[in-house]
């Protein structure tokens, strides 16, 4: 299937690579389609670009990367939302912000997009504990580089 | 909306499993007590007002064309100061 987005253009993807929200991001209930896009491979960012309104893409990064003691709680009911059925199925990314004045970039450890790489399902979760920020500055001595090889069992696309 | 007035100690029944007790309350708070089964969240509304901002913020990214940008510069630093410590 051909998607047609605002950042990449036209981009072919096949049906096995969209990925399924239940409920959709908050503030984003009505999108309910994405598709997880690699760029060139190097980056500890990845695209989480909605198939039905191409002018909607979040960048996300690998939570673990950038806070190695991350331990978010995922209750048995999320789990089985998303059909879980072994931990090493579930991948975890936060939502990445970029504020332009003063120029930071952020996380959203709150609530962390979990999918189940199995099933092709997510979800966005807000955890319990409120310690966890939704604003994460990321800075230079904060992303582990290494941290990323979970994150390529999911079937993604490489943005073009 | 349906409004119930309750008295302090006082408990409203939500289905079968949800209970609101009023535990305190003053001029300008109230201090409710929940039991729910773990199957339901319970957040203060203000936090999915603040994801839902954050969100819509992080949304810019598929439109913006300064984020790619943004995002070499970032990676680039960090890939730098990755080096400098090497």
């Amino acid at each position: 299937m051909k998607i047609s987005t605002t950042r990449f253009g036209d981009i072919n993807i096949d049906e096995s690579r969209v990925i399924r929200m239940k409920r959709g991001m908050l503030g984003f209930e009505h999108l309910k389609k994405y598709v997880l896009l690699t760029q060139d491979g190097e980056t500890p960012f990845w695209w989480f670009q909605s198939v039905e309104d191409g002018s909607v893409a979040f960048v996300l990064i690998n939570p673990f990367a950038i806070d190695p003691e991350y331990e978010p709680v995922i209750s048995d009911v999320e789990a089985q939302s998303l059909e879980v059925a072994s931990s090493e199925d579930v991948v975890l990314f936060s939502v990445v912000t970029i504020h332009s004045d003063p120029f930071t970039v952020t996380a959203n450890l709150r609530a962390p997009i979990m999918i189940n790489a199995k099933k092709m399902l997510a979800e966005q979760i807000v955890l319990v504990d409120p310690d966890y920020p939704v604003r994460h500055t990321i800075t230079e001595n904060s992303v582990a580089l290494e941290a990323q090889e979970k994150a390529d069992s999911i079937p993604s696309v490489s943005a073009p | 909306m349906l409004i119930l007035t309750r008295k302090l100690g006082e408990t409203i029944r939500i289905g079968n499993e949800i209970k609101i007790t009023i535990l305190d309350a003053n001029r300008t708070q109230i201090k409710v007590g929940i039991d729910a089964p773990p199957a339901i969240t319970v957040h203060r509304e203000e936090v999915y007002r603040m994801i839902r901002d954050q969100n819509v913020m992080a949304a810019e990214a598929g439109h913006d064309d300064s984020v790619g940008q943004s995002l070499s510069h970032v990676w680039n630093r960090l890939k730098k100061s990755k080096e400098d410590c090497e």
